[in-house]
């Protein structure tokens, strides 16, 4: 039986939720059936670090358990690495692209547990959508890195020096990873808005939502991509 | 020489009929004694559609029947019973019985073909309550209502919300004395659990197992089919007891593979039961002197190599008369044994 952490939460609440995650149009190929077998939790890096199972998750969704499937959505899904080793299962189940639509679900609905999963990510998030970078030079801190050893800090102390001695020149970059190409940019953001990602990021942080949405339609118009 | 040209064949299930289509065939003569009125056996009688295709029984056998009924090599002898045998190959002496009234046949050979009996739940040793819930069946009894094309709770007529089914119930037990695996009950659960399914659409579907034995093509075709397509629940961890609760029924198990205990209310449970010797096996067994193995079936030589020929000499066993078979198995068998009983006789003639 599942735990009685989501008891407040209405039983529709919780189908509305999994019916949500059963319309998406990948869930058929990427359920079919489970019996069972754990290939996908021994194939599994984060199963070993943390307490998640990738063939619970297909089960829980397999059995159709709503209750179980609230819990894993709010507790479970923000464990899986995404590396996909799971998908050898023999049943040709995907349990990390059920993972990706239970969090994309559970992202378009602004849970709780989804906002203090992501809350630590934001500046990730940031980066991402607006350089199509993710860690950049100047990221690497000697405070934020410790285990990267002594020598951290001295590279950190000049780092727009180290940077210039690499030979290519689109890592003469701090503030991003590589340099981007301005057009790739801009069609970046056109994909974040038209897909509507941007808007999946409303719900999880307003402010974040706010600042980037600036960003994108300032450079967008600047760019007249989106007339194109 | 007519004696050696009979083939004395014991019970009409599919072994039995294949038996003795097969010893026609092959250009004898075969009385085919069936203690019952009706021919086709335990599935004919007690099943509405075969595992694992899903047809109707009585349709997909009737070739089977019209083999035997048809045929002026078959001597078909119903509601009649073996009470006695004397001889040996070549020359069996057999006392046959219908209403009380007794004849002596000369045959040259036997198939025994007797099959087996449904596990009665009340011997079991969990506490399902098999005689005291009108919810707890067994899969005959819905085979029953599928008969009727319907699936009811016995207490109300009304079609049930969920339904488990609970696996393995008097086999590999070795409380109950029944270390083997019956072999077909899985299936026949997978089976039942779609047609439920297909007549009750948004009803739910457990079923309770400790390993699934899906062999060969079952595992695509109906355990595959009944997660996949009909969204059957599988569980695995056995129930340990059914107790009333309203008018419904609490099933408590353990799912192992969620790592917790289980507790669900059930509307209806259906107990799938094993096999076991029939009465009238255990009685051939008597009458002919053929042992039986560990598990109370019929004995076999040769293991896996030789799976039709009794230690004793002319008599065959086909079906699951030697321990758990499934439709497949019972009717290959019938012709195997069939095709030893002639093979043997024709050496006979031979050496005259």
């Amino acid at each position: 039986m599942p735990s009685d952490r989501y008891g407040d939460v209405a039983l529709e609440e919780k189908q509305r939720l999994f019916d949500e995650v059963k319309a998406d149009s990948r869930y058929k190929t990427y359920l079919y059936g489970c019996y069972e077998c754990g290939i996908c939790v021994a194939a599994c890096p984060s199963a070993r670090f943390y307490d998640f199972s990738p063939r619970k998750i297909t089960q829980t969704l397999a059995r159709e358990d709503v209750e179980l499937f609230y819990e894993q959505l709010n507790d479970d899904v923000w464990n899986c690495s995404q590396c996909f080793s799971c998908n050898r299962c023999p049943r040709q189940n995907s349990p990390g692209g059920l993972i990706t639509i239970m969090r994309e679900v559970a992202v378009k609905n602004g849970l709780r547990t989804t906002k203090e999963a992501l809350a630590g990510y934001t500046r990730i998030i940031y980066k991402i959508m607006t350089t199509g970078t993710q860690v950049s030079p100047d990221m690497l801190q000697e405070d934020a890195f410790p285990d990267w050893g002594p020598q951290v800090k001295q590279v950190s102390e000049n780092l727009d020096v180290w940077r210039r001695v690499l030979p290519p020149e689109t890592l003469h970059t701090t503030g991003l990873s590589w340099q981007v190409e301005e057009r790739t940019m801009h069609e970046l953001y056109a994909i974040w808005k038209m897909t509507g990602t941007l808007d999946m990021i409303g719900e999880l942080d307003e402010g974040l939502h706010d600042i980037m949405e600036e960003i994108m339609d300032d450079a967008l118009e600047e760019s007249g991509i989106v007339s194109e | 020489m007519a004696k050696a040209d009979t083939v004395l064949i014991v019970g009409a299930g599919p072994a039995g009929l294949e038996a003795a289509r097969t010893v026609s065939d092959l250009g004898k003569r075969a009385i085919l004694v069936e203690a019952k009125a009706e021919l086709g056996g335990t599935p004919y009688a007690s099943y509405a559609t075969l595992t694992p295709d899903l047809q109707e029984t009585e349709h997909s056998m009737k070739h089977m029947l019209d083999a035997v009924q048809n045929n002026p090599a078959v001597d078909v002898r119903m509601n009649t019973r073996i009470v006695n045998s004397e001889g040996e190959l070549g020359s069996f002496h057999v006392s046959l019985s219908r209403d009380g009234t007794e004849t002596v046949e000369e045959v040259g050979a036997i198939v025994v073909a007797t099959g087996f009996q449904h596990f009665d739940p009340g011997r079991e040793t969990q506490m399902y309550g098999y005689y005291e819930y009108d919810d707890v069946i067994t899969l005959v009894d819905a085979e029953k209502m599928f008969k009727e094309g319907k699936v009811v709770r016995p207490s109300t007529s009304q079609p049930p919300e969920k339904v488990a089914f609970i696996q393995c119930v008097g086999s590999r037990d070795r409380q109950i004395g029944n270390k083997y695996c019956s072999k077909v009950c899985c299936g026949i659960a997978s089976k039942q659990s779609i047609e439920i399914k297909r007549m009750l659409p948004n009803s739910k579907v457990f079923i309770f197992y400790i390993d699934m034995r899906m062999y060969g093509f079952w595992e695509d075709q109906i355990y595959w089919k009944a997660q996949e397509e009909y969204k059957v629940n599988y569980i695995r961890g056995i129930v340990t007891e059914i107790i009333k609760k309203g008018d419904k029924l609490l099933v408590k198990g353990e799912d192992t593979t969620m790592g917790r205990p289980m507790e669900v209310l059930m509307d209806l449970v259906i107990l799938s039961v094993g096999m076991e010797p029939s009465k009238g096996t255990i009685e051939m067994s008597r009458i002919f002197q053929i042992p039986r193995e560990e598990h109370g079936f019929l004995q076999v030589v040769g293991g896996p190599l030789n799976t039709v020929s009794t230690p004793v000499p002319g008599i065959f066993v086909a079906g699951a008369a030697a321990g758990p078979k499934d439709i497949e198995d019972s009717v290959s068998m019938g012709a195997a044994a069939a095709a030893k009983a002639v093979g043997v006789l024709n050496r006979l003639t031979l050496q005259v």
